[in-house]
């Protein structure tokens, strides 16, 4: 098990350089010069210079990745090419809003696709199960940040229920997490409702009934543990969809969390925020993926992790 | 009932996490928030506090003069006083502010007489001493560049006495006035000490104390010792919020007391609410489709290529059914509300047939290039940008529509290995000629380095006489128009929506949006 966590780790710690080297090279190759954006088109070359020597661009981008690394294996983001602040600061600041929105976003999702997905397998064939289809293909269809428009328009425009924007109680979660929620749950509910039949089609299900155990404790107990595995896997992949979807959702909603920070970074080419926001997003990722394949062998002690004695 | 258990403990627990966090306020963001008003049918600023969204990046920082952007300017009016103001927006109407009184010595000085008890936020007193280094440094008469310094010519101070300082201006100059109205009057203890505190920690004079910032938000108070009085508003929060419907629903739902940049289409909306009014300030701001020299060879030679593409174009359409609001078609290369602007002729109006031979004329059949369009920021430019490669492409040209953000815009312009022949961009002046007309002279790198338009440029800058300075204003005007280095499109508005509660806002033909002396209602 100690071996296995320290090879995890290890792949993890590539993973995420491999990332942020990524990021850190595309900034540099292909997002243009901050220095020329933050001048005026009519500024002298000297200006935009001396903008250029003052962000630390006027290097040869291996020295500026040198200068990078060492940054950051001592704990260092860097400064924001705005305001100079913090990038640490400011992206730790952000973390909590973008992790609370995507926690709440998977508990609701998996409770709604968890009633979903087990009703429509115990009625397959029955309106209920059709009508699930329907929602299914119906979520699939529907664009976010067209969903995320309606959706303020009506309950915080209209009605004036909800706040539109912004982070300022329980009730800002409401329409972002629908939002992001109506995205997740189609793959969810299909993959939850097709493990259901698999297992209630199982042998040992079979003599579980004819042992005259109670419908009620077979799928609570021995249903439900095994068909949750394929869940459990989805949600680690689905992780990075939640991510990337909170980009789009924090800026409709101007959620103040890491997707909002580093859009906003990414159109005023402020590159160490976004390598900040892309570097933070890429470790959380890792993590929630190592921590996906620890609960898988909680839930089924049949897995066995290979390299642990 | 052990897993009953369980289940309770579970959801109890995420329920605590979730009032928990929300409880608390979110570090950097809205200090303004109400704590019991979580619901959007009221809004989340205080009562004596103004949330004002805004569609600019802050892509600057405080370094004095070092930025054009109109973000850092807009926040800056807010900071700092300057020494005259123009609260009607024009140029030849100053009225005091730092200054008391001023007078023209001769065609290169002029004698301001400066307030007295006016100190900075710091408790600093404001003396001549701060003019002088502050002028000094904004027009490039030190050692350092900055970017202020194409408005200005290279000026120096001469102190009479702690409130009375002569201005020296190298040669005549004519927008002297209007390079006033851009420098903020910076502490000249604040300038020793270097500008790179200064970045961080602004500190001037004016109604308003910068009190938080982050990367996206900017958070002032009242400067209550201001020396015109307080302001009626606590405090004002200026916020990035860069996708216009969440702008405009942040409105619509009280979460936000001001937004700017409103697209047209949104006009209506706004204006059919209860509560809401609009303001424009119209035609200040030139959209052309910059072109860049040395890109496509037949472009940079031929103007019957370029007259083709001005005559191909239909511009009233574009303003009639796209960009809508209260924006005109340019009629020159200096926007409508410049001093001395001239209306160009022919008006080139769209013309396809005669586009067509024109297009012969040069050769040009066929001839292929990239249109780039920015989202996001001029209104609907990727439609504005779809309809005229429409339009070029029926007289014969293959026009690529290039969309990208505002920076992939500026940078593809800027870079050796650009691949865009002409950009669709704005450029606002605030209705100073030399400020309108500058950005097509050299040291712009989107220009060929025209002899002609580089000797115009600077005649009209240091052409004292008002009757002469306007012939050659005229000249510079009918000279671009012929030539048409650039193709102008139209003179875009730009409309501020904000709550009744906030009374008297005001907006500026340079797009100041002036929280003071504004106040908040019932």
């Amino acid at each position: 098990m100690l071996l296995y966590t320290l090879r995890r780790t290890a792949q993890m710690l590539v993973v995420v350089l491999c990332v942020v080297t990524l990021v850190f090279l595309l900034l540099r190759i292909a997002a243009g010069d901050p220095a020329r954006l933050m001048n005026a088109p009519d500024a002298p070359d000297e200006v935009v210079e001396a903008t250029r020597e003052r962000l630390g661009l006027d290097e040869p981008i291996y020295v500026q990745y040198l200068y990078f690394l060492r940054d950051l294996f001592s704990g260092d983001l860097g400064q924001s090419f705005q305001g100079g602040y913090s990038v640490a600061q400011v992206v730790f600041a952000a973390l909590p809003n973008t992790a609370m929105l995507a926690a709440v976003t998977v508990v609701v999702s998996t409770l709604i696709a968890l009633a979903l997905g087990i009703g429509a397998a115990l009625t397959r064939g029955s309106w209920f199960d059709r009508a699930v289809q329907v929602y299914v293909a119906f979520a699939q269809s529907i664009p976010s940040f067209w969903l995320a428009v309606v959706l303020v328009l009506v309950f915080a425009v209209q009605l004036g229920w909800l706040p539109a924007v912004d982070f300022t109680g329980p009730a800002s979660f409401v329409l972002p997490v629908t939002t992001m929620a109506v995205a997740l749950t189609p793959i969810l509910i299909r993959t939850i409702r097709q493990s259901f039949i698999e297992t209630l089609e199982q042998d040992y299900i079979r003599a579980a009934r004819a042992r005259g155990i109670a419908q009620r404790k077979i799928l609570l107990v021995h249903t439900l543990k095994v068909a949750s595995l394929p869940l459990v896997t989805l949600i680690g992949l689905q992780s990075g969809m939640i991510l990337a979807g909170s980009y789009v959702v924090e800026n409709i909603f101007n959620w103040p969390g890491i997707g909002k920070l580093a859009v906003d970074a990414l159109t005023s080419r402020n590159f160490p925020m976004v390598q900040g926001a892309v570097l933070i997003a890429a470790v959380t990722f890792v993590l929630v993926n190592f921590v996906v394949d620890m609960l898988y062998t909680t839930l089924d002690p049949r897995i066995r992790l290979k390299g642990a004695s | 009932m052990r897993g009953r258990l369980k289940w309770c403990t579970g959801i109890a627990t995420v329920a605590l996490v979730i009032t928990a966090c929300s409880a608390n306020e979110v570090p950097g963001e809205n200090d303004a928030g109400d704590e019991n008003d979580d619901a959007g049918s009221t809004s989340d600023t205080g009562d004596d506090s103004v949330r004002f969204l805004i569609a600019e990046n802050f892509w600057a920082d405080w370094a004095p003069y070092q930025s054009t952007a109109q973000s850092q300017a807009r926040l800056e009016t807010h900071i700092y006083d300057t020494l005259l103001q123009f609260p009607s927006g024009e140029l030849d109407q100053p009225e005091p502010s730092l200054a008391t009184e001023w007078e023209q010595v001769d065609e290169t000085t002029w004698e301001f007489t400066l307030r007295e008890g006016v100190t900075f936020h710091d408790g600093t007193p404001f003396t001549a001493d701060d003019v002088k280094a502050s002028v000094e440094l904004a027009s490039g008469a030190t050692d350092v560049e900055t970017v202020l310094q194409s408005r200005w010519v290279p000026t120096t101070g001469e102190i009479i006495d702690d409130h009375t300082i002569r201005l020296v201006t190298e040669e005549p100059f004519a927008s002297l006035l209007n390079a006033v109205r851009q420098t903020s009057i910076v502490s000249s203890e604040d300038l020793e000490a270097g500008q790179d505190a200064m970045a961080q920690e602004p500190n001037g004079t004016g109604p308003f104390t910068l009190v938080d910032e982050t990367e996206t938000k900017k958070t002032m108070a009242a400067n209550a010792d201001y020396w015109n009085g307080p302001p009626a508003i606590e405090e004002l929060v200026w916020e990035f919020v860069g996708d216009p419907q969440t702008r405009v629903s942040a409105l619509l739902a009280g979460q936000a007391d001001v937004i700017d940049r409103v697209p047209a289409e949104q006009h209506a909306t706004i204006e059919g609410e209860d509560g809401y009014s609009l303001i424009s300030a119209t035609a200040s701001e030139q959209v052309n489709l910059w072109s860049i020299p040395g890109r496509v060879s037949a472009w940079d030679e031929s103007p019957e290529l370029r007259r083709a593409v001005m005559l191909a174009i239909d511009r009233q359409a574009l303003v009639d059914s796209l960009v809508m609001g209260e924006s005109v078609v340019a009629t020159s290369f200096a926007p409508e509300a410049t001093l001395y602007h001239a209306a160009g002729s022919p008006a080139y109006e769209q013309d396809l047939d005669e586009a067509r031979q024109l297009v012969q004329e040069a050769g040009a059949e066929g001839l292929e290039f990239e249109l780039w369009v920015a989202s996001g920021f001029l209104p609907r430019a990727e439609q504005v940008g779809e309809a005229i490669a429409a339009n070029l492409n029926e007289i014969g040209l293959n026009v690529r529509v290039v969309p990208s953000d505002v920076a992939g815009l500026v940078d593809d312009s800027n870079s050796e290995s650009g691949t865009g022949l002409l950009y669709h961009l704005s450029w606002s002046s605030g209705g100073d000629p030399d400020a309108a007309t500058g950005i097509y002279a050299t040291p712009n790198r989107w220009t060929a380095g025209d002899e002609t338009i580089d000797r115009l440029v600077a005649e009209g800058k240091t052409t004292i006489d008002p009757q002469e300075r306007e012939a050659v204003y005229a000249e510079l005007q009918a000279y671009l128009w012929e030539q048409l280095p650039h193709i102008p499109l139209y003179n875009s508005d730009f409309t501020v929506a904000y709550s009744d509660r906030v009374r008297d806002l005001r907006v500026l033909p340079n797009y100041e949006t002036d929280f003071y002396p504004a106040s908040i209602g019932e």
